[in-house]
């Protein structure tokens, strides 16, 4: 009876990890994209955001991915596809990828470092650097470098700055709340940037605009 | 006509600045040459020998002189050059289905039009008809037809099938996201304007835009010593299939 007994123990016990190893088997396989698509996939968005993804003056400043933080990139892909963010194209280019591609191309973006793509007024970056470092204390615009990171580089959530394309800078300044927080049932951070977007005039979004442009 | 130092000089004159038109100046070499085989025949090979100098001093002279009043930029020399470009692409520029389609240039981005010219030139974008326009324009004068071309804004000369357009503004305005075609609005604009390096499509010629996009690889940045913008469309151009690109340019050709 005990041998029987043990024997059907570690009959159930061996089943039971045999079990859960097919089970996680499928989990990690199920989402996973193959390297190809991949590749085909950061090609395709690499047409838009240039090559190396430093960003590309198309007929929209189209944005620099390169180093940008994954949990950014990844929350960025989501609110075009739940419209937080209004973007008619990218909601069509964002809407169709699974979340394990969203995931990779979040990856393979802030892997990689291309110079950036330059091309602001450099006489702007001086007053840039100050608001950047400082804030403007008399507006109540807090430093960007408090969240953004001395070098401009972002943390989690908090994009990165260093290289972005200047009159990308500018415009979604400049549009926040039209453009930002756009579900009013589905509420983001992008709400924290928003009085500060509004506290900056155009002189001041210009100048700061220009400053991040020049870092890497 | 008889072939002397003046007629030499005038035909390769007219045909430089485009102050006689194309056709004209066609009829210019034309008597020259039927003038020119009986003497050719009598001269035998040494004529020829002669008479191969003496062009070369003749466009060698023809250089010097234009380059002498090239600085007046003569408003007469660029309206001379508009109508012999108009020749080709249609009188308002509209563009014109010859026997290759030619394109539309009214409307196009200044930028866009002075770096073809120089793709022509700098055997980036391979036409040899372009080629030989191309290369005799002074910088000032490609700048000047550029500007001119932007100016004007004809009606699109339409003609394409209507059948494919809906999903022509489908592909143009979104993309195909599934098979990684990027939406051309994005760098084109929604209303198909271009801007600065990129091209505007609205209005350009049906067949034109399908023979460039079936054969980008084969003709542009064919010089691989000096890559350039054109390699951007490459991809784009490559994952198009021939109906999606009958598609897309139906429904730019409508654009006004």
């Amino acid at each position: 009876m005990k041998i029987i007994g043990a024997k059907l123990v570690l009959q159930t016990a061996v089943l039971a990890i045999a079990f859960s190893g097919a089970c996680r088997a499928e989990d990690v396989k199920a989402p996973a994209v193959s390297k190809q698509e991949v590749a085909a996939k950061l090609a395709y968005c690499e047409v838009c955001h240039g090559v190396s993804a430093q960003g590309f003056h198309g007929y929209y400043p189209i944005p620099r991915l390169a180093g940008q933080q994954t949990e950014y990139l990844e929350n960025q892909l989501h609110a075009f596809t739940e419209h937080r963010r209004t973007n008619n194209i990218m909601f069509n280019v964002g809407h169709v990828l699974s979340p394990a591609m969203v995931a990779a191309l979040a990856a393979n973006f802030h892997d990689l470092d291309p110079k950036p793509l330059d091309g602001a007024p450099k006489d702007l970056a001086a007053a840039g650097k100050k608001i950047f470092e400082e804030g403007i204390p008399s507006g109540n615009v807090p430093p960007c470098a408090s969240c953004h990171g001395p070098d401009g580089k972002g943390n989690g959530p908090f994009p990165r700055l260093a290289g972005q394309l200047s009159d990308y800078v500018s415009s979604k300044l400049t549009n926040w709340d039209k453009e930002r927080g756009q579900d009013p049932k589905n509420p983001d951070n992008s709400a924290i940037m928003e009085p500060i977007a509004h506290g900056l005039n155009e002189a001041q979004i210009k100048a700061v605009a220009a400053y991040v442009s020049y870092l890497e | 006509m008889s072939v002397t130092w003046s007629n030499v000089v005038r035909c390769l004159d007219a045909i430089r600045t485009g102050e006689e038109s194309m056709a004209s100046s066609r009829q210019c070499i034309d008597t020259m040459r039927r003038h020119d085989r009986p003497k050719r025949r009598i001269a035998g090979p040494f004529g020829a020998r002669i008479a191969l100098p003496i062009v070369f001093g003749a466009i060698a002279f023809v250089g010097v002189c234009r380059a002498g009043d090239m600085n007046t930029a003569a408003t007469g020399g660029i309206q001379a050059k508009l109508s012999y470009c108009k020749d080709c692409h249609g009188p308002s520029a509209q563009g014109y289905d010859g026997y290759f389609p030619i394109p539309r240039l009214a409307g196009q981005q200044t930028e866009y039009l002075e770096n073809q010219l120089r793709a022509f030139i700098e055997h980036r974008r391979t036409n040899n008809i372009m080629f030989n326009v191309a290369h005799a324009l002074s910088p000032g004068m490609i700048a000047a037809l550029a500007a001119d071309f932007r100016g004007l804004d004809p009606k699109p000369i339409g003609g394409a099938p209507t059948r494919y357009v809906d999903l022509g503004k489908k592909i143009f305005q979104d993309g195909m996201p599934d098979a990684n075609i990027a939406a051309c609005a994005a760098c084109h604009g929604p209303a198909a304007t271009g801007s600065g390096p990129i091209p505007r499509l609205a209005g350009q010629l049906y067949p034109y835009l399908i023979k460039e996009l079936v054969n980008w690889g084969k003709e542009r940045g064919q010089n691989p010593t000096k890559p350039d913008t054109s390699a951007i469309m490459s991809p784009v151009a490559h994952s198009l299939n021939r109906s999606q690109i009958e598609a897309v340019a139906a429904y730019v050709s409508y654009l006004k």
